[in-house]
């Protein structure tokens, strides 16, 4: 019983502490080091966004797919251009949608600034 | 963290402060490591580390704490929860410097005293003083049983002890804290009386 008695006393002992007089300035650089690796978790994550989105938009080049996908785009043209003239012959709209290798590069450079939130994003939920 | 946040964080309750902390604010966080960060820093002096030790095992149990704070799902008080990351982060750091291996040597009785009798004989009455009477695995194990809340199975496992060895200390560690507070308590009613 005395045992127990002590054993209760004890616990209260450890439980009984002092607010240290330093506590705000623990706090402060507690929250200070938490910044610091979300600050670093954050560069890390937009470095690997760019650099995954620059792989991926390298890669695309590589494979050849944006002239295969102008080859295609051109047949549709043709096609399209061929059936409207036969709708409204006067109407040239399709001038506008011409095929031209810096709309591919911009949709590009949107592709990877895309890949990159999505990066980042999927990466911070994880 | 603006005033009325702050102000704000104040007045929640640690469970309401985790779920915040858990989606991202870390100054509800803070308001945490100030209600409790002196009673994490506390444990770890008494568990034999120095003071600048102490606050920096104190600093990353706080951050395994807020990296794990889904693990907090507000069943036991927050404070317990932090003091057994920061108990297992100050064995961890006992382990890299080969300061665990001690508490494993059948006669690392005597030799590894944290402290001395004086703060006592100064007529110091607390219980730090009286700790600093325990050998360091009887200190480690006392203050992981009854500082941290840890059932001495669970604290034979976090020292890799036999859970004969961890009992052990334990009874030493108690009879020892025992003799002490008692005349501790006789010199200070003397005093006081």
């Amino acid at each position: 019983m005395a045992e127990l008695e002590f054993e209760r006393r004890l616990e209260r002992m450890f439980a009984e502490t002092p607010s240290f007089r330093d506590s705000d300035a623990f706090a402060i650089t507690v929250e200070a080091r938490l910044d610091r690796g979300w600050m670093m978790r954050r560069w890390m994550i937009g470095t690997a966004g760019v650099v995954g989105g620059v792989f991926g938009t390298s890669q695309l080049l590589v494979s050849n797919l944006i002239g295969r996908v102008e080859d295609v785009s051109d047949g549709s043209t043709k096609l399209l251009a061929a059936s409207i003239a036969q709708v409204k012959p006067s109407l040239n709209l399709l001038a506008l949608m011409q095929s031209d290798m810096l709309w591919v590069w911009v949709a590009g450079g949107m592709a990877v600034v895309a890949m990159g939130f999505v990066l980042t994003r999927v990466i911070e939920e994880i | 963290m603006s005033g009325g946040q702050s102000m704000r964080h104040t007045n929640l309750h640690d469970v309401e402060l985790a779920g915040l902390a858990g989606a991202g604010d870390r100054g509800a966080f803070g308001e945490l490591v100030r209600r409790h960060g002196s009673a994490v820093r506390s444990l770890v002096r008494r568990m034999g580390a120095g003071n600048a030790e102490a606050d920096d095992v104190a600093q990353d149990a706080f951050l395994a704490a807020f990296e794990n704070i889904a693990d907090y799902r507000g069943e036991g008080a927050f404070a317990g929860w932090v003091k057994r990351i920061a108990v297992r982060q100050y064995l961890r750091r006992l382990q890299r410097s080969k300061r665990l291996a001690a508490i494993s040597a059948e006669n690392a009785e005597l030799e590894n005293v944290v402290g001395g009798v004086e703060s006592l004989a100064a007529g110091k009455i607390d219980l730090d003083a009286a700790l600093n009477t325990l050998t360091l695995p009887e200190r480690l194990s006392v203050g992981m049983c009854y500082g941290a809340g840890l059932s001495h199975v669970e604290a034979a496992e976090a020292l890799n002890l036999p859970l004969g060895t961890v009992k052990s200390h334990v009874k030493r560690g108690l009879e020892k804290l025992r003799v002490r507070l008692a005349s501790v308590g006789e010199k200070g009613s003397v005093v006081h009386g």
